[in-house]
């Protein structure tokens, strides 16, 4: 079977570097965005088996990102994971109503993480 | 013969007129052009000291501080050649005493027949009592702004606790993969040293998360952001979960670690989340602080109308001196040994703050060397005292006979939120809700005559009924049946997109030995909530294209809905009145059906706006009308695919 694809989206090159690593030790392809409208770009174009996206993010906010891709026939299927630094529940229930699949606060685990993308990818 | 003041004469109104200005406590005079008195009322020569004759012909200058008759001829000269008076001029005087005195002044010049001024009059008032409320009010004014300014300032440190706390998050969460990603050795291998090291780093990195959380919940507290999420709980289970972690910890430690719960269920009305907060920073301060061989006991009390919750050490106690403030904020009692190794002193204060937004109270009981018991208590029942007086009574007097008592407590939670989703007014309602008791009871008991009572407590949202000598299934069945039609009633009868979750939970009899002191074992209570949030269909989140036809002929359209055989709900830009009505036309995607509705806005709710945002955006709910059956048939059947 081939590697799934996870796109990776934070403004953090530090952060998405880090955790590509470690998506990559554990057999994933990863691809990566530092803003908002290069992961639209980067989603359309090559259809990542995953998500996980930033919510704070330059040009188009992750909250937006996630609707248009959640809202889109073509894209709706691909499980978005939310990151994001603001743990209120206001920003849960908004990942909900924009169809993020899960939720994880920074600082997190990588174990959580990814527990989380095997979960939603089997 | 009646005697009554009559002005008439010229003796008589002269009478009047010095009875007039001899009584009037203000300071009367008339000055000739030369500034000398030339009539003066009684309390001006009072004033000084002197008699009348001695005041009468003498200047200010023979009578006051030559700088202070200095300052009042300049004025008496001003009126005299301008011919205008001087109104209510305030003047401060120092009395010898040293006392400040305040003094109103007017003056108006006194023309002769020709017009020529010939003198003035002079009226002078003391002011005193008047000036110093006004200083005071000037006082407080002043208090009240700086209050002001204050409370500015400490939501302006909230806000920025808050800022800072989240800015802090990411950078943390950067060294946290960093380290990870060494540690996991995806970067290559490591030595045991190393590896030691970073666990010494990354449990740094656990202790500033912990830290940014505290301050986060802080912030929270302060900008009364916090909000609590009630679910009925076991209590516990909710200890018990952390029973391994803490027994571990205890034992690396060498400290012995024991629980005593209640046998049973403790069902109580909490944030669950919030609970454990405390339960945790009780039981880590309490290991903490407790050398090895020593004992931590975790203990749970079921008392009259609370429950309470003991985490007591024999560990090195806290000082007399430190009691009091140990509960404060940013607390470090810092000379004990073992409190240099975490915190920034907000766990305590936390804890006391989550407490009491549930009703309960935090206390502690210490001493030196020998140990601390930390308390704290939740209320058995969200809404207050447990057993109203008459419930009480009530039961006491069945009891007294010796006869078997089932108490059921009907109990509606945030009971003022509730009454704000419902539109019936509370005396219909809870009048309603005893009609469906009563029918209830009438089915489950039938013609046989059930010795029960009824006690309404509208103001806190609760009935209770108390029924004696029934057997156990027939209570069960009667909340059963209570619980069924008080939901279809509120189905029938709620606006909000609510709620309608009700638990029932049973207290065994033993719990309420404090509280009645006959024959508890003949004394069992169930009760029956309502409030908490559940929606009366079940919803999912369906992909459709929907368009909504609004009144003024446009159509809202989109593809993500909530739906339920009930109705939809959908995020949108344009704001609806509740009760709108519109014509919704969805796509069944797996029955390939068509459906075409009127429907009527339920509820909006407006959402918060995201960071880069400029409109509002709406979520509303919109309740099908006249669905055709034939359609809500395809509908249920379509949504079924989806959740089972």
């Amino acid at each position: 079977m081939s590697k799934k694809r996870i796109l990776l989206v934070d403004d953090e090159k530090d952060l998405t570097y880090a955790v590509s690593l470690q998506l990559e030790a554990n057999n994933f392809e990863v691809l990566l965005a530092n803003d908002g409208q290069e992961a639209l770009e980067i989603a359309r174009r090559k259809k990542p088996d995953l998500i996980i996206l930033d919510l704070m993010l330059p040009k188009i906010d992750g909250f937006k990102v996630c609707r248009m891709l959640k809202f889109d026939e073509k894209y709706k299927n691909i499980p978005i994971i939310l990151f994001t630094a603001r743990a209120q529940e206001a920003d849960k229930k908004l990942g909900k109503e924009v169809g993020a699949d899960c939720y994880i606060t920074k600082p997190f685990d990588s174990k959580e993480l990814l527990a989380k993308i095997n979960e939603l990818l089997s | 013969m009646r005697r009554s003041i009559k002005p008439k004469g010229v003796a008589n109104r002269y009478k009047l007129l010095s009875y007039l200005i001899d009584h009037i406590p203000d300071v009367i005079y008339f000055k000739d052009t030369k500034g000398r008195l030339i009539m003066v009322n009684q309390s001006h020569a009072k004033g000084l000291g002197l008699k009348r004759e001695e005041v009468v012909g003498k200047t200010d200058f023979d009578l006051f501080p030559e700088n202070r008759a200095e300052r009042m001829f300049k004025d008496d000269l001003r009126v005299m050649k301008t011919g205008k008076p001087i109104i209510d001029k305030i003047e401060r005087a120092t009395r010898p005493d040293g006392v400040d005195n305040y003094a109103s002044t007017t003056k108006i010049p006194y023309f002769n027949t020709k017009g020529k001024v010939i003198g003035i009059i002079g009226i002078t008032r003391d002011i005193t009592h008047r000036m110093q409320f006004e200083h005071l009010k000037e006082k407080r004014l002043n208090i009240e702004k700086k209050l002001e300014a204050l409370e500015e300032l400490n939501k302006i440190k909230s806000e920025f606790i808050s800022a800072v706390s989240h800015e802090l998050r990411t950078p943390l969460a950067v060294i946290k993969q960093l380290l990870t990603v060494i540690f996991d050795e995806t970067a290559g291998p490591l030595t045991d040293k190393q590896r030691e090291i970073l666990v010494k780093a990354r449990s740094n990195t656990e202790r500033l998360k912990n830290i940014i959380d505290e301050l986060l919940d802080i912030s929270r507290i302060e900008g009364k952001r916090l909000k609590l999420d009630y679910s009925l709980v076991n209590l516990n289970d909710l200890i018990q979960e952390s029973e391994d972690f803490f027994r571990k910890l205890a034992a690396e430690k060498g400290v012995d670690l024991s629980y005593y719960l209640p046998q049973g269920e403790v069902n109580i009305f909490i944030d669950a989340e919030r609970i454990v907060q405390v339960i945790l920073n009780l039981i880590n301060n309490a290991i903490k602080f407790t050398e090895e061989n020593g004992k931590i006991k975790v203990e749970v009390k079921i008392l009259d109308d609370k429950v309470r919750v003991g985490v007591i050490d024999t560990g090195i106690g806290i000082a007399k001196s430190d009691l009091p403030k140990l509960f404060g904020k940013f607390i470090q009692v810092s000379h004990l040994p073992g409190a240099e190794k975490k915190g920034i002193g907000l766990g305590l204060s936390i804890s006391k703050e989550l407490v009491e937004r549930h009703g309960g109270e935090i206390w502690v009981e210490s001493e030196p060397g020998v140990g601390s018991k930390f308390y704290f208590t939740l209320p058995l029942s969200y809404t207050a005292k447990m057993l109203g007086k008459s419930v009480r009574e009530n039961i006491i007097h069945f009891l007294k006979k010796g006869l078997s008592v089932y108490l059921i407590n009907f109990l509606i939670l945030n009971y003022k939120e509730f009454q704000k989703r419902i539109t019936v007014e509370a005396h219909k309602l809870f009048n309603d809700f005893e009609e469906i008791m009563k029918a209830a009871g009438k089915e489950v008991f039938g013609s046989v005559k059930q010795n029960s009572t009824l006690v309404l407590d509208i103001q806190k949202g609760r009935c209770s009924v108390i029924f004696v000598k029934a057997a156990e299934e027939m209570v069960t069945r009667f909340c059963e049946l209570v619980k069924e039609r008080a939901k279809d009633y509120l189905t029938k009868n709620k606006i909000e997109e609510v709620f309608i979750a009700m638990g029932v939970s049973s207290y065994p009899s033993e719990n309420k030995k404090a509280s009645l002191d006959h024959g508890p074992k003949n004394l069992k209570i169930k009760e029956i909530y309502i409030g908490a949030e559940m929606r009366r269909y079940k919803r999912i989140n369906y992909q459709t294209d929907v368009e909504v036809k609004l009144p003024d002929k446009t159509v809202d359209s989109f593809k993500s809905v909530d739906i339920s055989e009930g109705g939809i709900c959908y995020l949108s830009k344009k704001l609806l009145n509740t009760d709108t009505r519109v014509e919704i036309k969805f796509r069944l995607l797996r029955k390939k059906a068509i459906i075409s509705v009127v429907a009527r806005v339920r509820w909006i709710k407006e959402l918060e706006r995201l960071d880069n945002e400029t409109t509002n955006r709406y979520k509303i709910g919109l309740e099908f009308i006249g669905l055709k059956n034939q359609d809500k048939k395809i509908l249920i059947e379509e949504l079924k695919l989806y959740y089972e």
